[in-house]
């Protein structure tokens, strides 16, 4: 256990040196911010950018709170994955490539300890950059859009982040299994949009699967509550985040 | 069989990938406070058989047994490593590196300082103890890297060619450390560069093909091997050519093996007195131009090339 919070201090002070801890929940700051911003001058930036024919009436509704933020989740499931990909994509391979995992596997420290310790720390980069990112939105959303119930907002929030550490899970795996950070990077984003759109287009047949919960996440702030059915996409995310985990550590190649 | 002197003990080691078998039966003992150089050509095994020692490879069979421990226990507790590439984060400074080393080998916050703080003036690091790792040269890391493989006071430290990528400088301050490990530490180190094995070692183990075939202290070795050696070198004149030639060529009565080398020629023969002699007068009966005359015992190299050779 003390040699796991040794390898955990190590990625965390990690994150810090290279400047991860900072621009991951920055970019999340600026999508999180932008978008209820963006969304409520709307009409003012379309009146202005021109092309219209004068007299031309325009009706934009005011979007809901609620929409901007589930907007907003919507932004986050794509740069913000990207982003996320992006900066665990070297976790394991970038290690084993300059030869510092076998300066660490040569103690007596164990795979797994190597590979939770990564883990836990990509987790918590996560965590941190999304709830900024979230609680940027919501500031924004409320003070432009009027409030919304921050209970719904709170289980979103849950929701959506256990998706995002379902991607960064299988990003780190996948840094275990391939050789190269970039082909790790596209093949957990791919997968990930491959599932949310799969999930939309056969929403009845694939009701379980973990590309649900973003839309579950939209559903709980329209003021819908969790359904029944969503236990069965939370369970399958999980189980996918500890499929990829053990794998990681098993099969992972480390030298 | 361990006896109270081993350190580590290797029997019948073998590793294959499918088909190929890249260390096949394998034994040898490495004795307390010896250093010990395994040689060996390229892709002979030697890498291959320091990462099984260090528990980076799962022998295919075989065994491998350290001094003192129970054989289900970690070996990485007793032995430090350095691989043939040393790489460290390049973000943390030469004192974290060896706290965070130190660490994950068991030992306490202040132990780990304490130590890090001793093995860092040791091999000279004292001064960029503070400074990122970034910023050291090649000899620096190596140096690093061999502070961090003690870190947990091992009873055996392993080396995987640990002069080989170093300039002559760098080199030179490996072997001086390296020296002053082996009075209190069990060393075994791979190299190809003979004369720095020559100069440090008391033990080789000489691999060929993933098999061991030459092994022991040197001095014995060179005993068993004991064979007169003679190099002669000339000027590259007519005369001084075809004298060499008809040495080459002719069966002189006491020369077992004739090579023709850079410049010149070196024999083998079975008496180095008789040898000598019929040489001295054959030389002077010809009149030819020497630049060179060696006579004496095989060197190290020599056996290596012997017993490498199929």
């Amino acid at each position: 256990m003390t040699v796991w919070w040794v390898l955990v201090r190590k990625e965390w002070r990690e994150l810090l040196r290279s400047y991860k801890l900072l621009w991951v929940p920055a970019v999340f700051l600026l999508l999180g911010g932008s978008q209820p911003v963006a969304m409520y001058f709307m009409p003012e930036i379309i009146a202005r950018s021109g092309g219209m024919p004068a007299g031309a009436l325009i009706e934009i509704p005011t979007p809901q709170a609620f929409e901007v933020l589930a907007q907003t989740l919507q932004q986050f499931g794509l740069l913000g994955l990207l982003v996320l990909a992006l900066a665990g994509m070297g976790a394991v391979s970038g290690e084993r490539i300059a030869g510092t995992a076998i300066m660490t596997l040569v103690k007596p420290v164990s795979p797994t300890a190597y590979v939770t310790s990564k883990w836990a720390a990509l987790l918590s980069l996560t965590s941190i950059a999304v709830a900024a990112g979230y609680g940027a939105a919501l500031y924004y959303t409320s003070a432009l859009f009027g409030s919304v119930s921050w209970k719904d907002a709170l289980l979103a929030l849950i929701i959506f982040m256990i998706w995002t550490c379902v991607l960064i899970t299988m990003t780190l795996a996948l840094s275990a299994f391939l050789g190269s950070g970039a082909a790790a990077a596209f093949v957990s984003l791919a997968a990930a949009v491959v599932v949310v759109l799969l999930t939309g287009a056969f929403p009845d047949e694939l009701h379980w699967s973990p590309g649900a919960l973003p839309g579950l996440a939209s559903r709980v702030l329209a003021g819908e509550g969790w359904p029944a059915y969503g236990w069965a996409p939370l369970i399958a995310a999980i189980s996918l985040l500890f499929v990829s985990l053990a794998a990681a550590v098993k099969f992972g190649r480390f030298t | 069989m361990m006896r109270g002197g081993d350190v580590l003990n290797v029997t019948a080691l073998t590793k294959r990938y499918d088909a190929k078998t890249v260390v096949e039966s394998v034994n040898f003992t490495l004795s307390k406070m010896r250093c010990t150089a395994l040689l060996g050509p390229n892709g002979a095994g030697k890498t291959t058989t320091i990462q099984m020692l260090a528990g980076l490879l799962r022998p295919s069979s075989g065994q491998i047994r350290l001094l003192g421990d129970a054989s289900d226990s970690d070996p990485r507790r007793s032995i430090g490593y350095l691989p043939q590439h040393p790489a460290f984060y390049a973000w943390m400074s030469g004192r974290e590196y060896m706290i965070y080393a130190g660490r994950l080998c068991g030992l306490t916050r202040k132990a780990a300082s304490g130590a890090a703080e001793e093995l860092l003036a040791r091999v000279g690091l004292a001064d960029a103890a503070r400074e990122r790792i970034g910023g050291y040269s090649g000899g620096m890391k190596q140096r690093l890297g061999i502070a961090q493989a003690l870190i947990h006071r091992p009873k055996l430290l392993i080396l995987d060619e640990p002069m080989s990528a170093l300039d002559p400088i760098g080199r030179r301050e490996v072997m001086a450390l390296l020296r002053d490990i082996k009075r209190e530490t069990t060393v075994l180190y791979s190299t190809h560069v003979l004369h720095d094995a020559e100069a440090l070692c008391d033990d080789i183990l000489i691999l060929r093909q993933g098999e061991l075939v030459e092994s022991g202290p040197l001095s014995e070795v060179r005993d068993r091997n004991r064979q007169p050696v003679i190099v002669v070198e000339t000027e590259n004149d007519e005369a001084s050519r075809g004298w060499m030639e008809r040495w080459l060529q002719g069966t002189k009565a006491d020369v077992l093996n004739a090579d023709r080398v850079e410049r010149g020629m070196r024999l083998v023969v079975r008496d180095l007195e008789a040898a000598r002699e019929a040489l001295l007068l054959d030389i002077a009966r010809a009149g030819v131009r020497i630049t060179r005359l060696d006579i004496g015992q095989m060197s190290l190299e020599d056996i290596f090339m012997k017993a490498v050779a199929e």
